[in-house]
């Protein structure tokens, strides 16, 4: 899909002075870490913290194409164009010109006060109109947006108000009303004690900005967080244009095939912007008198860098420790020592020249460069390959498209002739790329892409030979012992048991089906990267804007980040709660343990060395030949509670600062192998090494009297038996599951009356579990089943009376409801309503 | 610093004081070359490259420690690098060299440790040159101890000796012991083993790794177990910071090859492994593994400052942050951090309306400004503090990480397939587990491994690699252990692909364009197939950097003072062209033709950009004709210009120049 255009927009604000914006009201801030606190403010301010939020998104994009106005009504005076040629538009007052925004225009925006007269806002809506429209006389595709910003308090003469409608649909305006205490259905929030006028102006809105073709109402507290989600900036690459060939178009021109084609970006890493240094102006003796004056004001300027370079004269005499002295003398140059800096000189840049360092030799090169390698400008093909043997992990950055020539028919079928033939037997390309003639060469593979209407080339840059770091690792299979026979079990090689283990961890994690139910009610794949936000980026815009609008981050601290934005930081619920049991299982074969990171052991080895080197000699041949003995030495006492774990890392050996009697090691190994039968013994004594691995069996939990064969909740003490499961983190949907039995039966039991009371306890336990750990389906289904049991013969009638008595706590759980814990429910509010009546 | 400058970057351009990543840069490393220069290293033989030139071991081992001298030199000017040489009897001619002046007898120390300089290099040069002369100049240069063998216990002290004076203390030193002598011990003395094996544990606990590099022939074959088995077996044991602590066997540290392949095979051990970070892994809620991280990739572009006076001294660099107007330099612990101020936006307070100054800006708020906060007790607590619209460093970082800590956690499996081609923007990491953090990792990692490879899966996870970086989605892509043609085993373990966040992702500028009939790609097809690897892959091993070494080797002329012979570079990445056109030239050229008679030759693009002009576009070969007529410039500017830029060339200029490139451009084709 083409990338829309971004930019090219006039936003004007319309912003409500009237004396009601004065009242003042607590509103809750939330910082990071989720407390909240309250801080006092004016409708106004509050009304403005949006507006500021929204024209920081501009300064934050820096388009020159982006402009606002600003229009205030129930101002004190009287200024704009309309009422200037008419007259009749009083009290409403153009604050702001259209132009791009700064941050002088939030200062000026800061100084808004509320007035002593009520303005209108339909007045204003047309200055705006009629504003916009004059400066946009000559632009007319731009796009033209009117946020009106009120509390609706003040009356508004609503005569004529379909033709302003007509006039903003035909310049195809989009109005956003943004109102305090609005009504907002999304939020969701209803004002009590709504005042007569109020009621009668939001009416009119809702009236107002539906019958537009782009007109939407909405409180300004769901606006203000909204300004937090995060936000695509849509960039369009550029086309750029090169050339693809084959063969060598210069002396074999009849043979060799020449396209022209244009790269553009396909992906591109976007970075959070930077931040600007700044550092409060401390008053110094010339300026005390101007301090004087502005006493009340802190000035904090922003900072510039500055390099300088330093020369030691003295570092030629002792060369040899050369390197060392000059490590520690950049150390304290940072802290300024002054007396290192006096062996320093400072060196200005003009005097220096450019070189390399050749090992401690310098070859001199004043240009900054040897000449450079000869390359034209091109993609040269040198081959194709099977696509299966691309090795998907060198790809080295952004990728880009190659698309033919947009302007020539011809280019655009010679080159989805060879994307086809390539894509036919799926092939890719190796391709040389120079981006400029004399421009260092890049490899890299092309891979054809088919679409629908279009065929094109991805690019992806690979890696050189010098790139590639080969590093050998110890092999996870193969371990060999001295006499060079592999070994079939080890503590490092997993077993079968272990194997089958992560095979269920594999399957219960799997994402394929754990994203939302798309329109067929199909479940999704969870996860896609053209959704996922960068989490940083989009914090830190949000922490700008935040500083941007506020004169103060401590008493106004920053608000959590937008939950778009966390919205992958964690599996997704139903795969955590599927994958639950498997988990346990794994924690339990695997026995994965921290152990201390093991210390660095100073020189003090003789000792052991010397001790070491008689028996080992002798060693006899069957020992394994492992060339790290290595374990983490001391274990924590909390981790020495566990029951005998394994501690594979410590197989056998010992740290060698642990070296007390190597003599006996083969003989602490063989006493480690019959401990490790014995799975009850306590702890190893420090220093030793853990046994081998041995799994050990979870213990199954006692059967209660009471508990149905296969339950994990009793009919005895089923709140009790349910809550503590819930408290284990154990598996919520058995639990559930078992509960809603448990509750059915008894209901449906004689004599259950005296239970009455303790079941509609269970049961508002178990909705509001449901409720929140995404179990609403369960609860819907039970509380149905419950019903039509209690309702037909024999049923319990009069259990059903006592949970109408509770009304909709104890009902289906609706959509809406659902929706405020995260979850969803296919049960609309009226059907809820009645289920319960 | 060159060499590791790829690792240093750190994502974040600013908050260099965050960076902690100083630890590779300072890390130097050592490599002692231990040549064996006993009577059959030094046998001749013929040169299997040369006819008619006699080489031995030893000329082949000093070659490879030239060799790796000259990289060494530019990718680590730092490190340093010595030679010893062992069962010969030279004598150390030179008692005023400090280091190693007391090593043991029959060894001798023909470079002492020092970082490497061209003398040095050219110094080895010089030898080996000499040796190809004269095939005896080997054996008399270093005549070989030919009545016993050094016993290797004292070839490991004398290492330890060198080392111990020459590398500084916080390097990591290597030593290259390369013989092709399995059992230098015949005598099977008990004692011999004992005390090789001593010295190599003092070795080893000095924090020196020691890298075997065995030479095997068809005569002399390399049997490890007849003595080194033995006695390397404990190497890796005193060598905490690397990961490199692993539980196997010979492979891992030794090398046993034939004498053709020691430089291929010293090239694996060159860069000394270091792990980039080690951070868990959450596999779920309670169960971490601990990984160890490595990093391929990237070269750094070498920029340094060098003064000129007596002689060439590096400049040292300091930034500072000054506050402009008043020139005053800000202490670091003072600056706060802010938001742009947006465009031209100066000292904008009503007051102060001199926005003469221009350039810089500055944020003015009330002071003392009574914030009110309501307290704990509900009371009102006036605070005089100065209000602060700014955050502090530390506030910074946490809004990059988000509050997290450094790790990997699991988010989940997805199918293979879903792992896109384009779905990339950097280059990828390798992990690796870490038994030592968390005992148990190994099998733990072994059978995700087996299990995802088993049922063709990815992983996903979100990583914080480091405690200032940012937290980013990535992929894990399982890697089985796999031997290559080069004797190269790809190491088991997970492939972390960083994927793109939907801010990365670009749309398509083109949605719709013609597309070639299956006749025509049907004749594309028949010379893509020829010029097609059978099984082929990218090979990563086959492009050395073009620019990268062009550079390099003008570098090494200049330190060396020699002139360089630009004509001698070969670029080993350009297109192998004869071979196609021999393959395909024949299908090439009828593919060209069919292209050209496809009805889409005499298509027009509609409407898009060429907004209510009349069409002027002029075809190539009208454009060629007045080229050869010489009256290119009969064509007006625009002509000109959409000629070159469907040739993408520069549309820049006056008339005149258009109407050079294009005659450049028509002269060159």
């Amino acid at each position: 899909m083409p990338a829309e255009r971004a930019g090219y927009t006039v936003t004007m604000f319309v912003i409500d002075t009237s004396p009601s914006m004065a009242n003042i009201r607590s509103v809750e801030m939330q910082n990071s870490a989720g407390e909240t606190t309250a801080v006092e403010m004016s409708n106004l301010q509050w009304s403005l913290q949006y507006v500021k939020l929204k024209i920081q998104e501009m300064i934050f994009n820096g388009r020159k194409t982006d402009q606002c106005g600003v229009i205030v009504f129930g101002a004190e005076d009287t200024k704009n164009i309309i009422h200037a040629e008419h007259g009749g538009y009083d009290n409403v007052l153009e604050y702001i010109p259209i132009g791009q925004p700064n941050a002088s225009t939030i200062a000026k925006i800061d100084a808004l006060e509320p007035s002593t007269v009520a303005g209108d806002s339909m007045d204003a809506l047309i200055v705006a109109i009629e504003t916009q429209a004059r400066y946009l006389a000559s632009k007319k595709t731009w796009t033209r947006k009117i946020t009106i910003v009120t509390d609706g308090e003040s009356p508004i003469e609503v005569e004529d108000w379909e033709a302003t409608v007509t006039k903003m649909d035909a310049l195809n305006i989009t109005l956003v009303i943004v109102g305090v205490d609005f009504d907002d259905e999304y939020m969701p929030y209803t004002e009590p004690n709504k005042s007569h006028i109020k009621r009668a102006n939001e009416e009119f809105y809702k009236i107002l900005t539906s019958s537009m073709h782009s007109g939407d109402i909405g409180n300004i507290a769901y606006a203000i967080r909204e300004t937090a989600a995060p936000e695509v900036k849509v960039v369009k690459s550029a086309l750029l244009g090169t050339v693809l060939r084959i063969g060598d178009v210069e002396t074999r021109a009849d043979e060799a095939i020449e396209l022209s084609v244009k790269a553009s970006k396909a992906t591109a890493m976007a970075r959070p912007k930077s931040w600007k240094k700044f550092a409060l102006r401390e008053s110094n003796r010339e300026d005390e008198m101007q301090v004087e004056q502005d006493k009340d004001k802190a000035v904090f300027a922003q900072l510039k860098m500055k390099t300088e370079y330093f020369i030691d004269r003295n570092a030629g005499a002792d060369d040899d420790e050369d390197d060392e002295i000059k490590v520690e003398e950049e150390e304290l140059l940072d802290e300024g020592n002054p007396e290192v800096k006096k062996s320093l000189e400072k060196i200005e840049k003009e005097e220096l020249v450019r070189g390399f360092k050749y090992g401690t030799t310098y070859a001199p090169c004043p240009d900054g460069q040897f000449p450079r390698l000869q390359t034209r400008k091109g993609i040269d093909i040198c081959g194709f390959f099977p696509e299966k043997n691309f090795r998907r992990e060198l790809s080295m950055g952004d990728i880009q498209y190659i698309w033919a020539d947009p302007s020539s028919p011809q280019q655009q079928v010679a080159l989805s002739s060879i994307v086809q033939a390539m894509a036919d037997t799926k092939r890719m390309a190796i391709a040389r790329w120079v981006s400029r003639d004399g421009m260092d060469p890049k490899m890299g593979v092309l891979t054809p892409v088919v679409q629908d209407n279009v065929h094109f080339l991805l690019w992806s840059q690979m890696p050189f030979a010098d790139d590639v770091r080969k590093y050998t690792f110890a092999s996870l299979d193969t371990l060999i012992n001295k006499k060079g026979q592999v070994l079939k079990e080890h503590p490092y090689l997993p077993t079968e048991e272990q194997l089958e283990a992560m095979d269920k961890f594999v399957d219960a994690m799997d994402l394929v089906d754990a994203g939302d139910k798309d329109e067929e009610g199909n479940r999704t794949p969870w996860f896609d990267p053209s959704l996922s936000f960068n989490p940083a980026i989009h914090r830190v815009k949000q922490a700008m804007f935040h500083a941007a609008v506020v004169k103060d981050v401590v008493s106004n601290p920053l608000p959590p980040p937008h939950p778009e934005t966390l919205k992958y930081f964690d599996p997704p619920k139903r795969v955590l709660k599927r994958a639950r049991a498997a988990v346990e299982e794994c924690k339990a074969v695997f026995k994965v343990k921290e152990g201390k990171p093991c210390p660095i052991v100073l020189p003090k080895k003789v000792a052991r060395a010397k001790v070491n080197g008689h028996e080992h000699a002798n060693d006899e041949d069957d020992d394994l030949l492992l060339l790290d003995r290595k374990q983490p030495v001391e274990r924590t006492p909390s981790q020495m509670s566990v029951v005998e774990e394994a501690a594979p890392a410590s197989s056998k050996g010992k740290a060698p600062a642990n070296a007390e009697d190597s003599a006996t090691e083969s003989e602490s190994e063989e006493e480690l192998l019959l401990e490790k039968k014995v799975p009850s013994t306590p702890a190893p004594k420090q220093g030793r090494g853990a046994p081998l691995p041995t799994p050990a069996r979870s213990v199954s939990p006692m059967i209660d009297a009471g508990r149905a064969p296969g339950r994990i909740i009793g009919n005895t003490y089923p709140l009790k038996d349910f809550q503590k499961n819930l408290a284990q983190g154990d598996v919520v949907s058995k639990a559930v599951e078992d509960l809603s039995a448990v509750i059915a039966e008894v209901v449906m039991k004689p004599f259950s009356s005296r239970r009455t009371d303790e079941m509609l306890q269970c049961m508002t336990t178990l909705r509001k579990t449901c409720l929140e750990e995404d179990e609403i389906d369960a609860w819907n289904a039970f509380i149905r089943d419950l019903k039509s049991k209690c309702l037909s013969r024999p049923g319990n009638p009069g259990f059903w009376q006592h949970v109408k008595k509770v009304g909709r706590d104890l009902g289906l759980i609706s959509k809406q409801e659902a929706k405020k814990q995260g979850g969803d429910s296919d049960v609309s509010e009226n059907e809820a309503g009645e289920f319960i009546s | 610093m060159p060499p590791y400058d790829d690792w240093n970057k750190i994502d974040e351009e600013e908050d260099e004081e965050l960076q902690d990543a100083s630890i590779y840069e300072t890390k130097k490393d050592v490599i002692l070359f231990c040549i064996d220069c006993s009577e059959t290293m030094l046998r001749l033989y013929d040169d299997p490259k040369y006819e008619d030139v006699k080489t031995c071991h030893v000329f082949t081992a000093l070659e490879a420690a030239m060799q790796i001298e000259k990289r060494k030199i530019i990718v680590g000017p730092n490190d340093s690098v010595g030679i010893l040489l062992f069962n010969t009897t030279r004598k150390s001619e030179n008692t005023s060299r400090t280091q190693g002046s007391e090593i043991k007898a029959n060894t001798y120390l023909f470079q002492p440790i020092s970082p490497l300089s061209a003398p040095k290099v050219q110094e080895l040069i010089q030898l080996l040159d000499a040796a190809r002369d004269d095939p005896e100049e080997m054996r008399k240069t270093f005549p070989p101890f030919t009545t016993a063998r050094v016993p290797m216990g004292d070839v490991f002290t004398s290492c330890n000796w060198v080392l111990r004076d020459g590398a500084p203390k916080t390097a990591s030193k290597r030593v290259f012991l390369i013989t092709d002598e399995d059992n230098p011990h015949p005598s099977g003395s008990k004692q011999l083993i004992t005390s090789a094996r001593t010295t190599l544990i003092d070795l080893t606990q000095s924090g020196v790794t020691v890298e075997p590099f065995f030479i095997s022939t068809n005569e002399k074959p390399f049997d490890v177990s007849k003595f080194y088995s033995s006695v390397l077996l404990p190497t890796n044991l005193g060598d905490e910071e690397e990961i490199q602590e692993d539980s196997s066997v010979l492979p891992e540290s030794i090398s046993i090859s034939r004498i053709d392949e020691l430089l291929s095979q010293m090239r694996f051990h060159e860069t000394p492994k270091r792990a980039l970070f080690s951070i868990p892994f959450h596999l779920a809620d309670g169960f971490t593994l601990a990984y160890g991280l490595i990093t391929e990739q990237r070269k750094g572009v070498y920029k340094y400052f060098v003064d000129l006076g007596d002689r060439m001294e590096v400049a040292t660099v300091r930034t500072t942050y000054v506050d402009e107007d008043r020139q005053a330099e800000v202490d670091r612990a003072k600056i706060v951090y802010g938001p742009d101020l947006g465009a031209g936006a100066a000292g904008d307070n009503e007051e102060e309306e001199d926005e003469s100054s221009g350039t810089f800006g500055a944020r003015i708020v009330k002071a003392g400004n009574r914030v009110r906060t309501k307290g704990k007790k509900g009371q009102h607590v006036e605070d005089l503090i100065i209000a602060k619209p700014f955050y502090s460093a530390e506030e910074l970082r946490s809004f990059r990480t988000l509050g997290l800590e450094p790790g990997i956690k699991l988010l989940g499996f997805k199918d293979r397939s879903e792992l896109a081609f384009e779905d990339n923007v950097k280059h990828s990491q390798f992990i690796y587990p870490n038994e030592m953090s968390h005992s148990g990792s190994k099998r733990t990692f072994s059978a995700l491994l087996k299990s995802m490879v088993k049922k063709n899966k990815i992983g996903l996870a979100l990583c914080l690699n480091r405690r200032n970086a940012t937290p980013v989605f990535c992929a894990l892509l399982p890697q089985e252990e796999a031997k290559d043609s080069n004797d190269w085993t790809d190491p088991a373990g997970f492939h972390l692909i960083p994927l793109p966040f939907a801010d990365d992702i670009r749309g398509a500028p083109i949605s719709e364009a013609f597309r070639a009939s299956e006749g025509l790609k049907t004749t594309a097809r028949a010379w893509v197939d020829k010029i097609s690897v059978k099984n082929g892959t990218y090979p990563p091993d086959s492009f050395p950097n073009p620019a990268l070494a062009y550079h390099n080797e003008q570098l090494e002329a200049s330190a060396f003072r020699e002139e360089y012979d630009t004509e001698s570079f070969e670029d080993l990445t350009e297109p192998k062209s004869d071979m196609m056109h021999k393959r395909a030239g024949h299908l090439m050229r009828e593919w060209k033709k069919a292209v050209m008679d496809d009805p889409s030759a005499s298509l027009v693009v509609p409407g898009a950009g060429s907004k209510r002009k009349a069409d002027v576009s002029v075809d190539e070969a009208e454009i060629k004709s007045k080229y050869e007529s010489g009256l290119l410039a009969k064509l007006r500017v625009d002509q000109l210009k959409d000629f070159l830029k469907s040739k993408g060339q520069a549309v820049s200029g006056k008339k005149a120049e258009l109407v050079d490139r294009v005659s450049d451009w028509f002269d060159s084709h």
